[in-house]
């Protein structure tokens, strides 16, 4: 999936050791950090841009994290949004978002021949959700992140994410329902 | 296909709908993790940006260490330097010498010499020091003069205590001689031993300046036992005349280790005129009454012009004597001289030794202290205000955020 982050040989064991975390951190969230700028952003160019900018960001602030303050992930992704959002704030994306979105079928791997009803239908649903809803949907369900962690992420609590989630998921099917 | 679907469904459609990168954009953002994350930023990027991106990349943990570091390096180079400019190596304990010298104006403050300077140069290098804050012009208008000469100016005549008199209430005279009462204290330490020497050179030094032992006292336990074995001691009170008092206070200093030493100032101009003034005045009102008892025709009109002589006559001799007592006071210097021998010390063979090591890093570490408060009056406002620009701008940037949200 990918390499080995470099690391000078002479760091110290401590950083040896960071690096050996923040590589693990590399290979098991590249994918999900994309996929979470992706929905945020819905735009597969920004969404590289901000996925570089992050994994650059979050290696040099490496020494900086804290595992008392939560897990790897949610530190990622503290600063996956807080370079999403720079960049939604930079390029005004605020309009762009609520106008018309790239399709998030064409922004996945998932095979264009298996595009079922539901999924177009559940992509329209999408657009109806606020910027917010969005975003957690993005986390959970795009980036893979347990509530807890999008707790940690959005600075609320894991009960909180777990009831504002419940509702989305209500939401998005109740508007496949009123489709249908 | 049926519609209705439950929330499992639709968080698996959800997970299905996950976008992924391209393998072009993975393929590159691996080779850029390979390499350590090589900054984006173009050659031109200054020195100073890339320096910033280095700090607000670092911890604060990180930072503490060398700000800390460097922190403590500027406390040191700062006491050191003040250290060296009070006179290389801090010899304890430091001498206080408070010298108006010639100068006919106030009390002065205090000025500190180091002990490894000799009294008398010490004392010349004060004479000549012009920063010292003593400045008296003594010339001056006469009006102001004959308006404050009397009341205020009256009043201060009786006071010999350390309070001096401020400038704007000492009258200005011109071409009138100043009157100015000079005192001085001054320590010596002496060997042991040796205080009977030194008492013998206090004597040798007053009878030099023509002055007069008020009194003396010594003390000599040296062969004694007890808590005061190996001690000795002398006072002296002291009347020099103030024409000599600088060469009798060189002659005095030189005798033992000065240990401190103070001389005032204290002029007394003021009174002297007001009260040389009234006594010209009484002797005047003398000779008149004088004239007119002489003219007098009846018994009762010289009986009341003699019960009125001598009234003034009282009057002018109380003036007279304290006139005599200013100009005493003016013409005599009052010297209070302490000399004290105590056991033997490193100190006093001359040679460094722990009492002075503790001295010295008291000394020290007093400036350090000095220099750190300073420090933080000269840092703390403005790294208050940067803290609170930081936390503004943190909440100003989170809210942004949060809006471009939605």
């Amino acid at each position: 999936m990918s390499q080995a982050v470099a690391e000078p040989t002479d760091a110290p064991p401590g950083v040896q050791e960071r690096s050996l975390v923040f590589d693990q951190l590399y290979r098991e969230s590249r994918d999900d950090v994309f996929a979470y700028a992706a929905g945020l952003l819905r735009d597969r160019g920004a969404a590289e841009e901000v996925t570089a900018t992050a994994f650059e960001r979050a290696y040099r602030k490496r020494s900086r994290f804290d595992p008392s303050r939560g897990s790897a992930r949610a530190w990622l992704f503290g600063i996956v949004r807080n370079a999403a959002l720079d960049e939604l704030r930079r390029r005004g994306r605020q309009a762009q978002m609520n106008a018309e979105p790239e399709d998030l079928v064409d922004l996945g791997t998932a095979h264009p021949t298996e595009r079922s009803e539901l999924r177009l239908a559940l992509t329209g649903a999408l657009d109806t959700l606020s910027g917010g809803e969005r975003e957690l949907v993005a986390l959970k369900f795009f980036a893979g992140l347990a509530n807890a962690e999008i707790g940690r992420v959005l600075g609320t609590s894991e009960s909180n994410v777990g009831t504002k989630l419940h509702r989305i998921v209500n939401k998005l099917r109740e508007a496949l329902d009123g489709d249908a | 296909m049926e519609m209705r679907r439950d929330n499992f469904d639709i968080a698996a459609e959800l997970r299905a709908l996950r976008p992924a990168p391209t393998p072009a954009f993975a393929t590159e953002l691996d080779r850029r993790a390979a390499a350590g994350f090589p900054p984006t930023s173009s050659p031109e990027d200054s020195a100073w940006s890339r320096l910033t991106g280095r700090l607000r990349a670092a911890s604060p943990r990180r930072l503490a260490l060398p700000a800390g570091a460097a922190a403590l390096t500027a406390v040191v180079i700062a006491t050191a330097v003040i250290a060296i400019g009070e006179g290389g190596r801090p010899t304890s304990p430091p001498r206080q010498v408070a010298d108006t010298g010639r100068h006919d104006g106030e009390r002065s403050s205090d000025h500190r010499v180091h002990g490894d300077e000799t009294p008398a140069a010490g004392h010349a290098g004060l004479k000549g020091q012009a920063g010292l804050a003593y400045s008296f012009s003594d010339a001056s208008p006469t009006a102001g003069a004959a308006a404050s000469l009397s009341g205020g100016a009256e009043s201060a005549s009786g006071s010999s205590s350390n309070s001096g008199y401020l400038l704007q209430t000492a009258p200005s005279v011109t071409g009138a001689q100043r009157h100015v009462e000079r005192g001085a204290e001054l320590v010596l330490r002496s060997g042991p031993g040796e205080i009977a020497a030194a008492a013998k050179g206090v004597f040798a030094a007053v009878h030099a300046a023509h002055g007069i032992v008020l009194s003396s006292s010594i003390h000599d336990w040296t062969g004694n036992a007890g808590s005061h074995a190996g001690e000795a001691r002398a006072a002296f009170e002291l009347l020099i005349p103030s024409a000599r008092l600088g060469d009798a206070m060189a002659s005095l200093s030189a005798i033992a280790d000065v240990r401190s030493r103070h001389e005032s100032t204290l002029d007394i101009t003021a009174p002297t005129i007001t009260v040389s003034d009234r006594l010209k005045d009484s002797e005047a009102r003398i000779d008149g009454l004088l004239a007119q008892l002489a003219s007098a025709e009846s018994d009762g009109e010289r009986g009341a012009v003699e019960a009125e002589l001598r009234g003034e006559r009282r009057q002018a001799a109380a003036l007279r004597s304290r006139l005599d007592r200013l100009q005493s006071r003016s013409n005599f210097a009052r010297v209070s001289l302490r000399v004290e021998s105590g056991r033997p010390t490193a100190s006093d063979s001359g040679r460094w030794g722990a009492g002075d090591a503790l001295d010295d890093a008291g000394h020290i570490l007093a400036t350090a202290a000095g220099v750190a408060v300073v420090g933080l009056a000269i840092i703390g406002p403005p790294a208050l205000i940067a803290l609170l620009v930081w936390l503004v701008n943190r909440t100003w940037v989170r809210r942004r955020r949060e809006q471009a949200l939605g």
